[in-house]
C-alpha cells in the first residue's frame, strides 16, 4: 500500500512536468498551428540565465527565479517575432521545420557561446529536500512541482475564461479570421500565446535545473519530445487533453520503472513510446481531440 | 493496370531521372579519378546521404508529412545487415552473449542485404499501418517515437548492437562505383514514383485530402506503400553505409543525422527529385567549408578563432531561411529535364 503511494506520488510530480511543458506547446499550436519545437530552447535559456545570474553573485533565490521565467518569456516572444511570425499562415509542416530550424540553432548556439558540456548550477536545490510523511519518502521538490502545475493550471483556466484576452485567445482557436474581425489585434492575441508559454516553460526550467542541477545545451531537448508525445496522445490543441497527456506519460514512465525488470531500466522510453502508438491506434487523433469539422472552417 | 497516367510523364520520368544520374554519376567519376584517398570516403557518406534524403523524398515529398524516422531505418538496415554478413569468427569475439543464435552463421552479402531489406521493410510496414492513420502533426510525432525506440533499442541491447561501442569487423563489400549505380537506381525509382498515378494521387491528397478521397483515392493504401518504399531506399543507405565503412555505431543513427539529411531535402525542394538531389550537393560541400571554419583556420593572415557548433548553426539557419523565404525549396515543384524540354512535353505548373 505504502508503495503504491509512494509510486503514485512520483507518477504525480513526473507527469505535472510534462503537463506544465506540454500546456506551453498546446498553447501555441490551438492558437497558430505552429509545432514549437523551440521550446525546449526557452527552457534552456531560462536554465543558462540562473547559470548567469548565479554566478553574478545574486544570492536570493526569488530574485534568480523571477529573472529565469522574465528570461523565458522574453526569449519565447523574440523567436515570435523573428522567426514565427513570416511563417505564422502557412502550413503547419512549414512552422514544424521553422521550429526545427531555430532549435537547431539555438542549442548550437549555446555549444558555441557557454559550452558542450554541462554546468553547475545549485543555486535551486534549497527547493529539494526529503519529506517523511509516515513509511513514505518523498521530496519536496516533488510536492512544489505538482503544486506549482496545478496553480498553473488553474491560474490559466481563469485567465482564458475570465479576461477579454483570454477569451479572445479561445476564439482565436476556433476561428481566427473572425476574433481579427472583432477588432482584437491578431499581434496580440499570438503574443499573449507566447508570452504564457514562455511562463510556463520558464516554470518548467526551474524544477528541471532543481532536480539535476546542470544546465546543457540539451537541457529542454528531452523533456520536450515527451511533451509533445503528451500533447499528441491528449489531442493536439487541447489543452485539458495536454494536461491528460502529461499525467498519463508521467504514469506510464513510472509504471515501466515499476514494472521492468533492472536490466531493461535503459528501455523505459522505448516501452512508454510504444505504448503510446498503440492508444494512437485506438485514437489516432488523440484522446480529447478538438472535434473537426471539415470544410467548415476556410 | 498503367501505372503512369500518360506517356508524356514516363518519358519525362526517364529523361528527369537521366540527367540527374549523369550529374550524380559525373561527380563521382571526378572524384574516383582526381580525388585523394580521403576524399573516396567523403564522397561514398555523401552518396549514402543521397540515398537517404531520396528515401526521405518519397515519403515526405509526396504526402508532405515530415518524417523524422528516417535515420532510425538506415540504422536498421546497416544493422542487420553487418549482423548477417560479418564473418562467424568475429562475431564470436563482438558478440560473445548474442541471442537466438545470431553469432553462430554468417552469409553472403547479397542474401544479407536481402534479409536486411526484408526485415526493415517488413518494419516500416507494421509502423506504417500506424502513421497513415494519424493526420500530419500527429504523424510526425510518432515518427519521433519510432526514432528513439529504435534509438534506445541500439543502445540497450548492446549483447546485439554493441550499443555506444563500435560494431565492427563487417567486410567491405561496396566501393565508390556500387554506390553510384545503387544511386542511380534508387533515382529512377524515386522518380518514376512521383510520376506514377500512385505519386500523382498523393500528391493531390497532400494538396486537399477530402476532395483527393472524394475523387476516389485511397489514401490510407498510397501512404503505406510510399511509407515502405521510403523504408526500403533507407534500409538499403543502412546497407551501403556499413558495406563500406566495416565498423557502425549506433550514435550516427540519431538527431543529428535526421537533421543534416531533413536540411538537404528541404534546402532543394522536398516536391521534386532534383530537389532531393541539388540540396544533398550543396549541404554537402557548403558543410565540408562550414567544418573547416569550425576548427579555427588562418586565413588570409588572419586566425579565425575556433568555433565548435558552427555547422549546426549553419543547418538550423538553411532550414529556417528556406521556410521563411521559399518555402517550397530552391527548385519547388521543377523538375531538371523542364530546363531542355522547353514548351514541349512539360504540363504547365
Amino acid at each position: 500500500m505504502d508503495y503504491i503511494v509512494q509510486q503514485t506520488l512520483n507518477a504525480l510530480s513526473f507527469g505535472a512536468e510534462y503537463a506544465l511543458i506540454a500546456l506551453g506547446l498546446a498553447i501555441v499550436f490551438s492558437i497558430m498551428n505552429l509545432v514549437n519545437f523551440a521550446h525546449g530552447e526557452v527552457i534552456a535559456i531560462g536554465g543558462y540565465t540562473m547559470m548567469v545570474m548565479a554566478t553574478l553573485a545574486f544570492k536570493n533565490p526569488i530574485i534568480i527565479i523571477l529573472g529565469a521565467v522574465l528570461a523565458a518569456i522574453i526569449m519565447a516572444l523574440f523567436l515570435e517575432r523573428i522567426a514565427f511570425r513570416p511563417v505564422r499562415y502557412a502550413d503547419a509542416t512549414t512552422g514544424l521545420l521553422t521550429a526545427f530550424g531555430v532549435s537547431l540553432i539555438l542549442q548550437n548556439l549555446f555549444l558555441l557561446l557557454v559550452s558542450p558540456r554541462p554546468i553547475a548550477v545549485t543555486s535551486m536545490y534549497f527547493l529539494d529536500w526529503p519529506i517523511r510523511l509516515g513509511p513514505i519518502q518523498i521530496s519536496s521538490l516533488q510536492i512544489f512541482e505538482t503544486l506549482a502545475t496545478l496553480i498553473a493550471i488553474l491560474l490559466l483556466v481563469l485567465f482564458l475564461k475570465k479576461s477579454l484576452l483570454g477569451i479572445a485567445m479561445r476564439a482565436a482557436s476556433l476561428d481566427f479570421e473572425m476574433v481579427r474581425l472583432m477588432g482584437i489585434r491578431a499581434n496580440r492575441v499570438i503574443a499573449a500565446a507566447f508570452a504564457i508559454s514562455g511562463l510556463l516553460a520558464g516554470i518548467a526550467a526551474i524544477f528541471i535545473i532543481a532536480r539535476r542541477g546542470a544546465v546543457d545545451p540539451t537541457l529542454g531537448f528531452n523533456p520536450v519530445l515527451k511533451a509533445f508525445v503528451a500533447c499528441v496522445v491528449g489531442g493536439f490543441g487541447s489543452l485539458p487533453g495536454a494536461v491528460l497527456g502529461g499525467f498519463l506519460l508521467g504514469a506510464l514512465e513510472v509504471g515501466m520503472l515499476v514494472l521492468l525488470p533492472q536490466s531493461y531500466g535503459g528501455m523505459k522510453d522505448a516501452f512508454v513510446f510504444a505504448i503510446i502508438a498503440i492508444i494512437l491506434v485506438w485514437r489516432p487523433e488523440g484522446i480529447l481531440s478538438p472535434p473537426k469539422e471539415k470544410g467548415d472552417k476556410i | 493496370m498503367r501505372i503512369f497516367q500518360s506517356i508524356r510523364s514516363f518519358k519525362n520520368a526517364v529523361w528527369g531521372a537521366s540527367l540527374l544520374s549523369i550529374l550524380v554519376a559525373g561527380i563521382g567519376l571526378l572524384v574516383i579519378v582526381f580525388g585523394e584517398k580521403y576524399h573516396l570516403r567523403l564522397v561514398y557518406a555523401a552518396y549514402v546521404n543521397l540515398l537517404v534524403v531520396l528515401g526521405l523524398q518519397v515519403f515526405m515529398g509526396n504526402t508532405n508529412i515530415t518524417n523524422l524516422s528516417h535515420s532510425a531505418f538506415m540504422g536498421l538496415g546497416a544493422y542487420v545487415a553487418a549482423i548477417c554478413v560479418t564473418p562467424v569468427t568475429i562475431k564470436k569475439l563482438s558478440l560473445p552473449d548474442a541471442p537466438w543464435g545470431l553469432n553462430t552463421f554468417e552469409l553472403d552479402a547479397f542474401s544479407s542485404a536481402i534479409i536486411s531489406l526484408t526485415i526493415t521493410g517488413f518494419l516500416a510496414f507494421l509502423t506504417g499501418l500506424i502513421i497513415v492513420r494519424l493526420s500530419g502533426i500527429g504523424a510526425t510525432i510518432v515518427t519521433i517515437a519510432i526514432l528513439v525506440i529504435v534509438h534506445s533499442v541500439f543502445m540497450h541491447r548492446t549483447d546485439i548492437f554493441k550499443g555506444k561501442q563500435a560494431f565492427f569487423g563487417i567486410p567491405q563489400v561496396f566501393d565508390l562505383y556500387s554506390i553510384i549505380i545503387i544511386s542511380i537506381g534508387v533515382i529512377f525509382v524515386a522518380r518514376f514514383f512521383r510520376e506514377s498515378k500512385w505519386g500523382i494521387q498523393l500528391r493531390a491528397s497532400s494538396d486537399d485530402d477530402t476532395s483527393a478521397s472524394a475523387m476516389g483515392v485511397n489514401i490510407f493504401n498510397l501512404r503505406l506503400f510510399a511509407w515502405t518504399l521510403g523504408g526500403l531506399i533507407l534500409a538499403m543507405a543502412g546497407i551501403c553505409y556499413a558495406y563500406f565503412l566495416g565498423t557502425i555505431s549506433a550514435r550516427p543513427f540519431y538527431f543529428s543525422h535526421v537533421f543534416l539529411t531533413l536540411a538537404m531535402l528541404i534546402l532543394g525542394g522536398m516536391r521534386s527529385i532534383t530537389g532531393a538531389v541539388l540540396g544533398t550537393i550543396m549541404i554537402t560541400f557548403g558543410l565540408e567549408w562550414v567544418r573547416f571554419m569550425e576548427t579555427g583556420p588562418v586565413l588570409i593572415g588572419i586566425k579565425f578563432p575556433e568555433m565548435l557548433g558552427l555547422s549546426g548553426i549553419t543547418l538550423g539557419a538553411v532550414i529556417v531561411l528556406i521556410m521563411v523565404l521559399r518555402n517550397g525549396g530552391l527548385v519547388g515543384n521543377f523538375e531538371i529535364e523542364q530546363m531542355f524540354l522547353k514548351g514541349r512535353n512539360v504540363p504547365k505548373v
